[in-house]
């Protein structure tokens, strides 16, 4: 089956239609209203599934798909734009949505009741509008839309520490925001456009303080957002509060929108400031995978030591858009390629540790690494035990597991580009999150196991149990699946990172034009 | 001219949001806030062009014979109403997060910070200051609210008591 680019509106709408559609059912009652908002979430993230699958099958082959909105010409309507790189981001932010909503079907506590799910689909709807967005303050609004259910999941349930980590992440996140939308306004004040291919086409005649201006406000925008290395303290003092199902979410979208809008502007807008700053992007990357990593050595608690991995994980993608700044055109697609496939990789694979580890935090009431409660789950859970395991090397990038195809790449293109200091700095956060991971499996699964000290807990219940353990299962099974599969994989991800880097195809199928042109313009006189 | 005092106005609003954000006190970080939306609004404003008395308004295109490019670009001011619209609305949930933070950090600063973030068996760990039982009465919503501490409502119930009598 062919698809038209008008089914581009589809990603956003679906989970627009299943989460406003469910809101009025709180009218009967709460409990029957999350009966419904359940079945809508779930049938609306299934259909997001299948068309953010069908337009990765129609973009795969290189092509790009382009709707402007009610005919408009490029810069004076609203474009959207799906390239490769938007149809990978789009399937997995797809498929992870749908894993966190059985995962929570089968963990959630009475926060089910509070709208949470029409909530997870509104952050869907923005994080697919960013994914989709061709324009600069489009991207803008939907990350908005994204921030604001975020804002609600993540202080959901109102717990002291939740609002004091709540309170960091939305002051940080206006901060950001602010910053872009300064960037959006000097980008309109100098270029008089706003549309992305127009901006890349009209950018080189700017004069070079205001590109510098608007490439390093983007990048201080983008980079807190997705917790680069000075500005990331938010992130590990936020994430592990929330219901675990929010933080598997959290992890796998939230900091990966920021890294995928640096991914798409910079070869777009930027390339020219990509070569030229590629060392500081290298030392920012390599600064964030170290003190992600080392964050995580520190801390005393499942996922707050999983959240600083978070860090040090986007640090390798951002070590994909240094590599792609180099002026070797092959490596510099190949190390995006490298890069995208952390992404991926990062998406699936955090979620499930996240999710495995919030199991084991349910299971004993406690993600306390120094209590001796969490001990010996490796006994009485063996299910759980097995996929933490497989997720955790996964992370730590042992083959076969998607970790190590991506990794492998990262270092394959930096040794071939001769960036012997980040390709070392990876390896040896590499070695550093392996200690990790080994440190969490002994801390909480090895050992004699303890009394369970509460009597109902998620795994106790056949029904909760397939519920909760069947998505960890399907994200682990995927994640081994990208790394046997490695070959097939990789050459998808090197053909979107193609289309990224080819600035003149992205231009060409927005075509910009400088004046309104269109058939039946004429029609009244 | 316009354009300097513009600058200079965007730039007290900048310095002076920034610094409120640093202070420590809640209502100083919503106004630093305010006043740092304010200042991007104006930048935003910037970017259409400074110019007085050429509204961008054309009665018969006909016969125009001015010079559209002397326009001010009604664009940004478009921007502008969105960026204002969730600025406005991010502050109201600021506000409502450090008023309910205030309501429980006066009920119980000590034990709150101490308290399992995941729940135990009741979902929100402290089931004496949370209100009813959550599984007996699951559609009450009582502990969601705001309680005043026994002060306030002892201020309240005197207040109320001194009214009724004059």
């Amino acid at each position: 089956m062919t698809i038209g680019p008008n089914w581009l509106a589809a990603p956003i709408v679906i989970p627009l239609l299943a989460a406003a559609l469910g809101l009025p059912f709180v009218r009967w009652g709460r409990r029957g209203a999350a009966a419904w908002q359940r079945r809508l979430t779930l049938l609306g993230a299934l259909a997001n599934l299948v068309v953010a699958l069908m337009l990765l099958r129609a973009t795969l082959g290189g092509s790009r798909l382009v709707l402007q909105m009610g005919n408009w010409p490029a810069p004076f309507g609203i474009t959207v734009v799906a390239d490769g790189l938007t149809a990978i981001m789009l399937s997995f932010a797809g498929l992870l949505t749908l894993a966190t909503v059985f995962y929570a079907m089968g963990t959630l506590d009475q926060r089910a009741r509070m709208n949470y799910f029409p909530l997870v689909m509104f952050l869907l709807m923005g994080v697919n509008g960013a994914f989709l967005a061709g324009d600069l303050f489009n991207l803008y609004v939907f990350f908005e839309v994204l921030l604001m259910a975020s804002f609600a999941l993540l202080t959901l349930g109102g717990q002291i520490s939740q609002i004091n980590g709540g309170i960091r992440y939305v002051i940080l996140n206006l901060v950001a925001s602010s910053m872009f939308l300064a960037a959006a306004g000097a980008t309109y004040g100098t270029l008089g456009t706003l549309n992305m291919a127009h901006v890349a086409e009209r950018m080189p005649y700017a004069p070079i303080s205001v590109q510098t201006l608007i490439a390093g406000l983007l990048l201080v925008a983008f980079g807190s957002k997705s917790g680069l290395f000075p500005l990331f303290f938010w992130l590990p003092s936020s994430y592990h509060t929330p219901h675990p199902s929010v933080t598997a979410l959290f992890a796998g979208l939230l900091t990966k929108v920021g890294i995928y809008t640096l991914f798409r502007i910079y070869p777009l807008i930027f390339p020219g400031y990509l070569t030229e700053w590629q060392p500081f992007i290298f030392i920012i990357a390599g600064l964030t995978m170290l003190i992600g990593v080392f964050g995580s050595m520190a801390v005393y608690t499942l996922r707050r030591v999983l959240s600083f991995h978070i860090i040090s994980q986007v640090g390798y993608m951002l070590m994909g858009l240094g590599l792609a700044g180099s002026l070797n055109p092959t490596l510099a697609v190949f190390g995006l390629a490298a890069g995208m496939t952390m992404m991926a990789h990062n998406i699936i694979v955090k979620s499930a540790l996240l999710m495995a580890s919030g199991a084991a935090e349910l299971e004993v009431g406690s993600g306390s690494l120094l209590r001796s409660q969490l001990g010996g789950l490796s006994r009485r859970r063996p299910a759980l035990t097995i996929l933490f395991f497989i997720a955790a090397m996964s992370l730590a990038g042992l083959p076969p597991s998607s970790g190590f195809v991506g990794k492998l790449a990262l270092l394959q293109s930096a040794a071939q580009g001769q960036y012997w200091t980040i390709a070392a700095v990876s390896l040896i956060v590499s070695f550093m999150t392996l200690m990790s991971m080994v440190r969490l499996w002994q801390k909480a699964f090895w050992g004699q196991p303890t009394e369970p000290i509460y009597p109902t807990t998620p795994l106790s219940r056949p029904r909760s149990k397939l519920l909760t353990l069947a998505p960890i299962t399907a994200l682990v099974v995927l994640s081994l699946g990208i790394g046997i599969f490695a070959a097939p994989v990789f050459r998808g991800f090197t053909v979107a990172a193609q289309q990224v880097m080819d600035r003149e195809g992205y231009i060409q199928a927005v075509a910009p034009t400088d004046e309104i042109t269109f058939a039946g313009a004429n029609h009244g006189e | 001219m316009i354009s300097i005092v513009l600058a200079l106005l965007v730039g007290m609003l900048f310095a002076t949001g920034t610094y409120l954000l640093l202070r420590r006190d809640p209502i100083k970080l919503v106004l630093g806030f305010t006043l740092l939306s304010y200042g991007i609004n104006f930048v935003l404003f910037s970017a259409s062009r400074m110019t007085r008395g050429i509204p961008p308004v054309v009665a018969d295109k006909e016969t125009f014979a001015g010079d559209i490019s002397t326009f001010v670009d009604p664009l940004p001011q478009a921007l502008i109403l969105t960026a204002i619209v969730i600025s406005f609305g991010v502050t109201a949930f600021l506000v409502v997060l450090i008023n309910r933070r205030n309501a429980l950090v006066e009920q119980q600063t000590a034990k709150a910070e101490e308290t399992s973030v995941i729940p135990i068996n009741d979902p929100f760990a402290d089931a004496g200051y949370y209100g009813p039982d959550f599984d007996k009465d699951p559609d009450d919503y009582e502990w969601l609210e705001y309680s005043l501490s026994d002060e306030r409502r002892r201020d309240v119930a005197a207040r109320k008591n001194k009214g009724a009598k004059s």
